[in-house]
């Protein structure tokens, strides 16, 4: 590229070129060619400094940009942990479902006839589709939790703008069986309700994560760097028998509706284990359709409500006399014919028993007989005996909701109070506080922790009464089921049954309604080798009968025949037919 | 010799080469295949949740009653028209 290559400027032609001309001649000078020679070097030079900065200094940005292209961070869901039964049948799972979510611009942009048609699919009313759509945002949920089959169909109709999402539903076949005992979950797969709530942390899963370099068809390739496996949920079993729950769940209902009564509840308790075996409520939901939930049907009367139980009290009263050694069975005490003055107030009886021993006060349920026994203990006494077998005391049921009931300290006792409590009035528990409690009768004296899971290992008891008073007390409990009893009705074909009845009037505005009542009772079975000790509760029967003995007690027999027929548990009376005395005696409360 | 030598280490090199190849054309074939089988896994997990709920749905108490008496006619066990066999009696 030197200047001043004459020959080729040579113009072809005849004559005098003008470029010959050495006016028009022109010479550059030499150093404009060293300039360009230098820049377009200096221009190299620069490059391959870039390159070389790019490829080994400053690369990681660039990779980073290049992985984006090719690699992809995947998410591995891990599904929520199932729910047993102690048998192994489900009673909570969780199923891949997807969410619809669209950008309400594109998906208004369709053909009406394929919203109507998404509409259709959605099961809501059209109207409610373009109000969802009508938003100004990007991104809208149309329905969360749409079935694998309808989200296929809702894929077909191919409409713009319109996308799914991966997640979970759970489902509860049993319904609203056993509802109360598991709970449900919300659309964000986390615990709402009884043991889904109280398991939480054990039931979630952990999403893990990968990361792959996908082809250009989306197929994964390889993985590349470091994969965080998904951990499932842990699966939980449940003390619950789902035959036996369903026995329950079946008697409650029945008699809340016979009984005309607002309410219902019952648990069975495994007398070995101390495990939950049944624990029903009516009213009660349907877990997998919760539009519709009151908060009466979500109360759980077992755990989270208190009340005065009445008679069924008595038997601590008792027991606790008689391990002092300061009453046998066969003590007599003179109930009188009229009201018993204490503390200048009346304690009555609904009928006179005269003179009669402990296990008649027992069963004929005299308010005057236990009072009598109660005068000789001190409140401590009385305090230590409800404080040890739980109640006042804050339950570790590891249940949600579980309260403590109500025992006041017995320094504040007065004599009347004293009186009350030992009939089972002025102090208050859960049903399943009540039950827990009956198992120092069941078993020989000793009182054991309560489980809501299946244990396969032997609890360790704590003993309150001795197992000689805790016979003595089957003894007088099994009397009370029998003829002349409070509780005839409970009587249960071919088998031994033993209980206490209580009819508590329910407080209102602070004081003890006359018309409004809770009935209760609780029970063992069989009486020969128990089984179960069985806790029924029925609220503000309305019907002709109120008290513990007419409408917990049949619902306990019925309740307890078929758990025992359904738990395979052979008989121990030669007792086939039962004759339930026309009018059976009636408690004092 | 040095001659003889370089063509040996060559045939190595392309030796080594290839087998490289092959080893990870079989890892990529390893791969798809562990993908494929991992996928279904999952979706036997699924259809054995499905099943299991299936199982509980159909196998609901109530249904079983409900079909027990009505359909099948079938009436509750009582003590009194059961006859017990006890071990050792007679």
């Amino acid at each position: 590229m030197k200047a001043g290559t004459q020959g080729s400027r040579v113009a072809a032609g005849k004559g005098v070129a003008f470029s010959k001309s050495p006016v028009l001649a022109v010479r550059l000078p030499d150093w404009r060619s060293r300039v360009v020679l230098f820049v377009l070097f200096a221009a190299f030079i620069a490059l391959a400094g870039r390159a070389l900065w790019l490829q080994g200094v400053s690369n990681r940005f660039l990779q980073k940009q290049g992985a984006s292209r090719y690699e992809r961070t995947l998410e591995l869901p891990a599904t929520r942990g199932k729910i047993f039964d102690r048998n192994g049948v489900v009673l909570a799972s969780s199923l891949p479902v997807k969410a619809v979510w669209g950008i309400p611009e594109d998906v208004k942009a369709s053909s009406p006839e394929k919203l109507r048609q998404l509409a259709e699919l959605l099961e809501m009313p059209q109207a409610e589709l373009l109000k969802k759509l009508d938003s100004d945002r990007t991104f809208v949920y149309l329905k969360r939790q749409v079935e694998m089959d309808v989200i296929a169909k809702i894929e077909k109709l191919d409409i713009d703008g319109l996308d799914t999402r991966k997640e979970y539903k759970r489902f509860y076949p049993q319904g609203e069986v056993m509802a109360h005992m598991v709970g449900f979950t919300n659309v964000e797969d986390v615990g709402q309700e009884a043991m889904e709530l109280a398991q939480q942390k054990n039931l979630v899963g952990q999403t893990g994560s990968r990361r792959v370099i996908k082809d250009r068809l989306g197929r994964i390739v390889e993985d590349v760097g470091l994969s965080r496996e998904p951990h499932d949920g842990r699966d939980l079993i449940l003390s619950v028998d789902s035959k036996l729950q369903y026995i329950a769940h079946n008697s409650i209902k029945e008699a809340v509706e016979k009984f005309h009564a607002k309410a219902g509840a019952a648990v069975v308790l495994d007398v070995h284990t101390g495990e939950v075996l049944a624990l029903a409520n009516w009213p009660t939901y349907n877990p997998n359709d919760r539009s519709h939930l009151t908060g009466e049907q979500l109360r759980n009367r077992v755990i989270t409500d208190t009340f005065e139980p009445g008679s069924t009290l008595k038997p601590f009263t008792v027991a606790l006399a008689m391990d002092k050694g300061l009453i046998k069975p066969t003590t007599l005490f003179d109930t009188g014919t009229r009201p018993y003055m204490t503390g200048g107030h009346p304690i009555r009886d609904t009928h006179p028993h005269g003179v009669i021993d402990v296990s008649t006060i027992i069963q004929k349920s005299s308010n005057i007989g236990t009072t009598k026994i109660s005068e000789m203990l001190s409140s401590q006494e009385m305090w230590e005996m409800f404080t040890k077998v739980g109640f006042g005391q804050a339950p570790r049921y590891g249940f949600p909701g579980a309260v403590a009931g109500r025992v006041r300290p017995y320094k504040s006792w007065r004599i009347v109070e004293k009186a009350n409590m030992s009939f089972g009035q002025g102090i208050s528990m859960s049903l399943l506080q009540l039950a827990h409690a009956w198992l120092i009768f069941a078993r020989d004296g000793d009182i054991i922790p309560l489980s809501f899971q299946k244990t396969s290992e032997k609890p360790v008891g704590q003993q309150i009464i001795s197992p000689k008073t805790a016979a003595q007390m089957r003894t007088m409990v099994e009397m009370v089921v029998g003829p002349g009893g409070t509780a005839s009705k409970a009587q249960v074909a071919g088998y031994r049954v033993g209980g206490k009845t209580g009819t508590a009037q329910k407080v209102i505005d602070g004081r003890y309604s006359q018309t409004r009542y809770v009935g209760n009772f609780v029970g063992i079975a069989p009486m020969s080798n128990p089984r179960f000790v069985i806790a029924v509760l029925i609220d503000d029967p309305s019907g002709v009968y109120h008290t513990g003995g007419s409408v917990a007690a049949p619902t306990f027999a019925a309740l307890a025949a078929n758990a025992l027929r359904a738990e395979n548990v052979p008989p121990d009376s030669t007792v086939t037919d039962i004759i339930i005395p026309e009018h059976p005696l009636e408690e004092s409360n | 010799m040095s001659g003889k030598m370089n063509i040996v280490l060559t045939v190595m090199l392309v030796g080594c080469a290839l087998s490289v190849v092959n080893a990870r054309y079989q890892a990529r074939h390893l791969f798809i295949d562990i993908e494929r089988l991992t996928q279904q896994q999952r979706q036997l997990e699924i259809d054995w949740a499905q099943l299991q709920l299936d199982q509980s749905t159909l196998g609901k108490n109530e249904r079983i009653e409900q079909i027990a008496r009505s359909e099948l006619t079938m009436t509750p066990l009582s003590p009194a028209r059961t006859q017990y066999l006890t071990e050792g009696g007679k």
